[in-house]
């Protein structure tokens, strides 16, 4: 029970009373029982099947569809392959071992890429967020430059850079830094304005403030942003690879997609594009989902996935 | 500390009196405060005077509009007062909202921690000021939890918790901290705040802080309050005073008839 319910109102008039100190103790704990929020945990296994079977079950039926379509002769074959055909090409690579330096082209590529679009967006989105003259003067573009699709700046970037990587690297950076700084602008918009005054009663002054409270405040935004740039520097990099190729740019992903394309080997084609797949959902199931899942877990923001 | 902000706003000086325990905790000497300039100026607070006693349980009461809110902000620094004096003879003043207003990526001990970390406090003392502190709330097993993890009682206790950090010093627990409170239980359900006015009471009395406390509930600043103080609205002024320890007969229906009746002005 707890105390005092009945002596609202009739003024206890000095506070510093013997008090019932034992009894409302006890009548915050029973409280805190009571209302502290219960978290259900499922077995690891019933998790392991609800995030692997549906995907599993997916690829089994995408591919059942594929040899049945293949079987029906719709198509002739140089237009579909077989996926075993695929599979064979695929394992072409494998074994001759080119496989390893055509990932490691791409992926360093996008990478390095990705870093810089991540030293420089990163100040260039606080930039926009927090001063308000340059949020007018380049806020519009930023969002704009991200629906500019990269390709478009391929051609300029060969006549500017020739087919060297920088081409590549710029085209990247045009990609990815729009997202990248788009997304800390959205995390720190829609931080709750309860905390930064919270940090100013607080004593968070300028840089202690950004740091204790407005960037970890805007960190799932940001995050959701890097992934985005991270996406964007990807498909960039692939568009740059597929139309700028040459002796100094060694071959990735896509100077090798290009390569079955032009040999009109179809096989070669589809087998380059789900290993672009497979990278984009590598690095985005083994990088990104991890940090995202724990930033949001750790804010109550993810309960139960 | 002694933080005197002039009539010529914008002048804050500071001098230091050291333990004249005698002296009062806040001053306001004819505080007003207009927002905006001619044609579209709203005057929130007039001419409020008001004084707090060093450790001293003050409710400022009143209906919405009558400054309340403003008042605080005034007296922890967020805004200046247009014209009149205010004095703070205190520690810096802490704040707890209506929300707990918890840092969501850190955990209940280090909420507690982040007052003192700001103002330079080395780690080992400020994680075990911060333990200190979470068991004077009855939250002492509760330091790695999460704020989603706890439920919202012991949210806004975390918070008075981490307010206290931010006023008070572990040394003297006497020195002077001043804790503004707006509205506070205002989010909770009935027997959770009920229970709360009650451990506020409870750590007011082992702390020795200053309280000014804004409420709309006369109950509740019955319960709480040492002093009563009624603000009319729009614009705030002082309406009343009741000092609650001394008074006789049924002060809740005569602070309740005198809100009505700063209120009813409000009805033409």
């Amino acid at each position: 029970m707890p105390p005092d319910l009945t002596e609202v109102g009739t003024a206890h008039r000095e506070p510093p009373r013997p008090n019932p100190v034992d009894d409302s103790a006890a009548a915050l704990a029973g409280l805190d029982a009571l209302d502290t929020p219960t978290v259900q945990r499922t077995a690891w296994w019933r998790r392991a099947l609800a995030v692997w079977l549906p995907p599993l079950v997916a690829l089994v039926l995408f591919l059942a569809i594929w040899q049945g379509l293949w079987a029906a002769a719709f198509w002739p074959e140089f237009k579909l392959p077989a996926p075993i055909a695929v599979w064979d090409e695929f394992m072409l690579v494998v074994r001759d071992g080119s496989v390893w330096s055509i990932l490691w082209t791409s992926v360093s590529r996008a990478f390095l890429g990705f870093l810089i679009a991540l030293v420089i967006a990163t100040p260039l989105g606080l930039l926009v967020a927090k001063v308000n003259v340059v949020r007018a003067a380049i806020g519009p573009l930023l969002s704009g430059l991200q629906s500019l699709p990269s390709v478009a700046w391929v051609p300029a970037a060969v006549l500017w850079f020739g087919l060297t990587n920088s081409t590549i690297y710029f085209v990247v950076l045009l990609g990815s830094i729009p997202s990248i700084a788009n997304g800390l602008v959205a995390g720190i918009d829609q931080i709750p304005p309860i905390l930064p005054r919270v940090g100013q009663v607080l004593g968070a002054r300028g840089l202690s403030s950004a740091r204790h409270i407005l960037l970890p405040a805007a960190l799932p935004g940001y995050l959701a942003g890097c992934k985005q740039g991270w996406a964007f520097s990807w498909r960039s990099l692939m568009a740059a690879e597929i139309i700028a190729a040459g002796p100094l740019l060694g071959i990735g992903l896509g100077a090798y997609l290009e390569e079955g394309s032009n040999f009109n080997n179809i096989s070669k084609v589809i087998a380059a594009i789900f290993l672009i797949l497979i990278v984009g959902i590598g690095i985005e199931l083994l990088v990104f989902r991890p940090v995202e899942r724990r930033v949001l877990r750790a804010r109550g923001l993810a309960i139960g996935k | 500390m002694t933080v005197t902000i002039g009539q010529a706003a914008g002048q804050v000086s500071a001098q230091r009196h050291p333990s004249r325990t005698e002296e009062l905790a806040v001053r306001l000497a004819g505080v007003g405060k207009t927002f905006g300039t001619g044609a579209a100026a709203v005057t929130a607070l007039r001419d409020v005077s008001l004084d707090v006693r060093p450790g001293e349980f003050v409710c400022l009461l009143g209906a919405s509009g009558c400054g309340k809110s403003t008042l605080l902000n005034l007296v922890a620094g967020l805004d200046r007062p247009t014209t009149g004096e205010l004095t703070l003879n205190t520690t810096r003043p802490s704040f707890m909202f209506q929300e707990p207003a918890l840092l969501p990526w850190l955990d209940a001990g280090r909420n507690v921690e982040l007052p003192l970390q700001l103002n330079g406090v080395p780690r080992g003392a400020r994680r075990e000021r911060a333990q200190e502190l979470l068991e004077l709330v009855r939250l002492g097993g509760q330091a790695r939890k999460r704020p989603h993890e706890l439920s919202g009682g012991m949210r806004q206790r975390v918070a008075l918790a981490r307010a206290l950090a931010a006023t008070t010093s572990p040394d003297d627990d006497r020195a002077g901290g001043l804790l503004l409170m707006d509205e506070p239980f205002a989010a909770l359900d009935a027997i959770t705040r009920d229970v709360l006015q009650g451990e506020l009471l409870r750590v007011w009395q082992a702390t020795g802080t200053t309280v000014l406390f804004v409420t709309h509930d006369v109950r509740e600043a019955l319960r709480l309050a040492q002093r009563v103080v009624l603000l009319s609205s729009r614009p705030g002024t002082v309406a009343g005073e009741w000092d609650v320890a001394n008074a006789g007969g049924d002060l809740h229906e005569e602070i309740t008839a005198s809100l009505r009746e700063v209120i009813t002005r409000h009805a033409a």
